[in-house]
């Protein structure tokens, strides 16, 4: 394998090119294919950067926090929607849910809620409520959590993850969720992920 | 020639379609979605066999298949004790409105599956059987004296327990007995008794005096009055 | 006829020129040892790629009725599995002959790592190998992700979470993975790529170089105690060998086609009476009850993460793949030389009885998953009947109270219940009454297995729940007392 190719003869009746003139093919032949590569290299490269979906910064509205048939006081319940983070072919795999629990309102007047994500944060399974005995429990590898979303057995290394929320208009509304994990959490987002994808709105404009 | 080769073989292909070999994919009999599960014994299995017994008997909750029970129990009753459950008692609500885990559908197949399943025919229908329902009309002493006549030879003179044959029966007369128990469970238990446990229903014999009469309407409700006056005041 | 046949082969001879080019390859010698008896040792790798090919074709197949949509796969499986003629059939090949060819390569590489035929000069050979097995598994874990069903998405949803452990940069490896910040149609449209073409283009790729390699430096002869390995003599040896050589294309090609075609009925037959796996269950993440379980290739690595301690979990998931992976590639160079027979190397021996068992037990814990709650045994566990008719009215209402806590999604009763904590029988005799209560209330202490429930079992529950549970002994055993405390008085 390692022997050099025999050059082909070379016609005798041509007269062998100049030394100058051939580096110059050389050096045009390496340009235009410098060229080639760039002008299919650079679409193709932001192609697939663009296959990484930018992250909405997005809430769903939960319901009315006075319909106590929605958000029972001190109740946890499982709320699904469609996270607005999807595409239009994502069929049952865009919905997603938020186990909420009205805690009513502080000192301050001011709604209470705990809304966890239905992510285990050992590996991402979904956990299940029971609320019996106000336990979270994960089928996958047994971790279970405490009604305040505290890790309260197995192997997850920390409580449920939290999901922002805020209310507005007396709607409680949720931010609309990534998948959550140790180092890319819901209240605390990577900083790595918002260096790479440009922060958008679902609209597409604004900043 | 070609028709000579070919035919066998698709002869062969439709052969081996249209047999069944076990690795074929039966069509399904559950449902994707675990809501629009409605078939009652999946759905018993799933969520009551755990506390009410595998065939609805002999489990540590009251029977379900129970004839006498089902007979007398409304079908609103069972929907709204499935929905809401018992607070205070082990029974749990089941309905998804009230976090449980089963649809308002579901629930109802459930409520109507327990009678279709094991409800009697009506035509051996007693006509005397006490109601369902608690009356709140009872009398606690009235309903000791009821006690001592169709309880006690079981469970003691003041509900502390005894012995039927060699067989140890437990106190009822207990603090935290009656305050996982509703009256309308203590008054079904009057009712019904507890045939998987051998506790005769309230015109059983069984244990009983031999002067023992069936119980009437007035005595189930002074049973319940008296069992419900052993509460600890705390959780009365 | 015969004639006809002839000449239409010789005039495509004349202008392709094959058998100046194939027929020596099919004819290389290879050493006399490896032709004769000892030769069916060498089947497993050509029934590898004989079920790779097997792949390929069902693959294609699949893809013709496969639709790779989020919203849509699952129903296409369905449509393969009840509606096109064959789809079943077609799906359940591709799953056992998958899963066969996870099975021919392990085997094939252990063959390879006990008969030292890693040594020099082929250890380019074993690194092509370890590379093909990872791509194999790559296969596999990409196949069950197109499997649309709720254990794919909870299977991307773990890789995901794995993966973003990885320190610093981990969070974009899984944006990369799920081609976005949620797994949905890009994941599947992800995973179908490399699924269909990147992994399968890779590993056609490395099938011809690992060929090539066997064919440039031949296949090792079978070994012999007492005649090492030494990379100066070896070349002059191998070449004398191959002067007593026989043609591939005889006894060993025949064997390597007999236990293929043996390898493809049995996988025909898995096919025909198991079936297909799948699909279980809607993609959709949020409906209850799910219980997420990896095909069986991954089940030895589910139950390691369950049972890894929790200090050593991110490295049990990022370091040790990757230590056992480079391990893997190290062998040829670690040990280059020197004796090939088994019955003298009885490291390589007890690494493959260690690793062979480690593997298999982990699999078995994946397989029953003794750690994961069963999340209906609260409600569809019946308690037992020996135990109901034993029990006061008080002690059944605590039967009723341990139910309804969930107890039992964590602890059988006869057997019957959650494995995840102990069996509680007869745990009337081990522990006593104030035992009891305190390790209900306060759970397994520091944070341990079992969760602390004081908040919710009211004291009624507990009295009831706690005589209950006294209740349980084996009969004629008296309550368990500690000798120093007086037994408490009820």
């Amino acid at each position: 394998m390692s022997e050099p190719t025999p050059t082909p003869p070379q016609p005798t009746d041509a007269p062998a090119p100049e030394p100058d003139r051939r580096s110059a093919l050389l050096w045009v032949t390496g340009g235009l294919g410098a060229a080639a590569a760039a002008a299919v290299g650079v679409p193709v490269a932001g192609f697939l950067a663009g296959a990484v979906r930018a992250r909405p910064v997005d809430w769903v509205p939960l319901g009315k926090i006075a319909d106590a048939a929605v958000f029972p006081p001190n109740e946890t319940r499982l709320h699904v929607f469609r996270n607005p983070i999807h595409e239009e072919w994502d069929g049952d795999s865009a919905k997603t849910g938020a186990y909420v629990r009205y805690l009513g309102k502080d000192e301050s007047g001011k709604d209470q809620f705990w809304v966890f994500s239905m992510i285990c944060a050992h590996l991402g399974c979904p956990v299940t409520w029971f609320p019996q005995s106000g336990l979270f429990m994960c089928p996958c590898h047994g971790g279970v959590y405490y009604e305040n979303g505290d890790r309260a057995s197995g192997p997850p290394p920390r409580g449920l993850y939290k999901m922002p929320w805020r209310v507005t208009d007396g709607v409680l509304e949720v931010q609309a969720p990534h998948l959550p994990t140790l180092q890319d959490t819901l209240e605390k987002p990577s900083k790595i992920v918002e260096l790479g994808v440009i922060k958008r709105d679902r609209t597409g404009g604004r900043a | 020639m070609t028709a000579r080769f070919v035919r066998p073989v698709v002869l062969l292909a439709l052969a081996a379609a249209g047999c069944n070999p076990p690795g074929k994919p039966a069509p399904k009999t559950i449902p994707d979605r675990p809501d629009a599960l409605v078939d009652f014994n999946v759905l018993y299995a799933t969520h009551c066999a755990g506390c009410h017994g595998a065939d609805g008997t002999l489990g540590p909750a009251p029977p379900l298949n129970d004839p006498l029970f089902l007979r007398i129990v409304p079908d609103a009753e069972l929907v709204k004790v499935l929905t809401d459950g018992r607070p205070g008692t082990p029974m749990a609500p089941f309905a998804q409105a009230k976090g449980g885990p089963l649809t308002a559908a579901q629930v109802k197949v459930l409520a109507d599956g327990l009678k279709t399943k094991w409800g009697a025919p009506p035509t051996s229908a007693a006509p005397d059987v006490p109601a369902y329902a608690l009356t709140g009309k009872g009398d606690v002493e009235n309903g000791r004296m009821a006690f001592a006549m169709a309880c006690a030879s079981c469970h003691g003179d003041k509900g502390q327990g005894g012995k039927t044959g060699d067989q140890p029966v437990g106190a009822i007369n207990d603090p935290a007995y009656l305050a996982l128990s509703s009256n309308q469970v203590l008054r079904r238990y009057v009712i019904t008794g507890r045939a998987d446990l051998g506790m005769p229903n309230y015109a059983g014999k069984t244990g009983r005096p031999h002067n023992f009469s069936a119980l009437t309407e007035q005595d189930v409700a002074d049973l319940t009055a008296l069992l419900n006056s052993w509460r600890s005041p705390a959780t009365k | 006829m015969k004639r006809i046949i002839t000449s239409v082969g010789n005039w495509f001879e004349a202008r392709l020129r094959l058998k100046p080019s194939v027929m020596p390859l099919l004819e290389h010698p290879i050493p006399a040892g490896a032709a004769g008896p000892k030769g069916w040792w060498y089947v497993f790798g050509s029934a590898s790629m004989t079920l790779l090919f097997l792949q390929i074709a069902t693959g294609i197949g699949l893809a013709l009725v496969y639709v790779p949509s989020a919203d849509q796969a699952y129903q296409s499986l369905e449509h393969l599995n009840y509606r096109q003629p064959f789809g079943w059939f077609l799906r359940s090949v591709h799953y056992w002959s998958g899963s066969g060819m996870v099975v021919m390569v392990v085997i094939h590489m252990t063959q390879v790592f006990l008969h030292g035929a890693y040594k020099y000069p082929r250890e380019l050979t074993w690194v092509f190998g370890v590379c093909l097995l990872l791509l194999t598994l790559g296969m596999a874990f990409t196949g069950q992700v197109l499997r649309w069903d709720a254990d794919a998405y909870w299977g991307v949803g773990v890789g995901a979470s794995m993966a973003g452990r990885v320190p610093v940069g981990g969070p974009a490896v899984v944006e990369l993975l799920l081609g976005g910040p949620t797994i949905g149609a890009s994941t599947l449209s992800r995973f179908f790529a490399l699924h269909v073409f990147i992994i399968p283009g890779l590993l056609l790729a490395l099938v011809g170089g690992h060929l090539w390699l066997v064919m440039t430096r031949g296949i090792s002869e079978p070994p012999v105690p007492g005649q090492p390995v030494d990379p100066k003599t070896y070349d002059a040896k191998y070449h004398e060998e191959l002067k007593k050589g026989k043609p591939f294309l005889g006894d060993a090609m025949t064997k390597d086609g007999l236990f293929s075609a043996v390898v493809v009925l049995v996988v025909v037959a898995l096919a025909a009476v198991i079936g297909p796996k799948g699909p279980n269950g809607l993609p959709d993440p949020t409906l209850t009850g799910a219980n997420p379980r990896p095909d069986w290739p991954f089940l030895w690595l589910f139950g390691l993460l369950s049972l890894s301690p929790a200090g050593l979990e991110t490295f049990v998931m990022l370091a040790f793949p990757v230590v056992l992976v480079i391990g893997l590639l190290l062998v040829p160079f670690i040990s280059n030389r020197g004796e090939r027979a088994p019955s003298r190397r009885p490291v390589a021996v007890l690494i493959v009885l260690v690793g062979g068992t480690t593997l298999a037990v982990l699999t078995y814990e994946g397989m029953t998953s003794p750690w994961s709650p069963r999340m209906s045994g609260w409600s569809g566990d019946p308690v037992p009947v020996a135990m109901v008719k034993r029990s006061s009215p008080l002690e059944l209402q605590g039967a009723a109270v341990f139910q309804l806590k969930d107890c039992r999604n964590c602890h059988a009763l006869d057997g019957l219940g959650g494995k995840r904590g102990p069996d509680l029988s007869s745990v009337g005799a081990r522990l006593t009454r104030d035992q009891l209560i305190d390790q209900i209330n306060n759970g397994t202490p520091g944070g341990g297995n079992m969760p602390a429930y004081g908040k919710h079992v009211r004291p009624a529950e507990m009295d009831a729940m706690v005589a209950f549970l006294v209740s349980l002994r084996p009969p004629g055993q008296p309550p368990a007392r500690i000798a120093t405390v007086p037994a408490p008085k009820k």
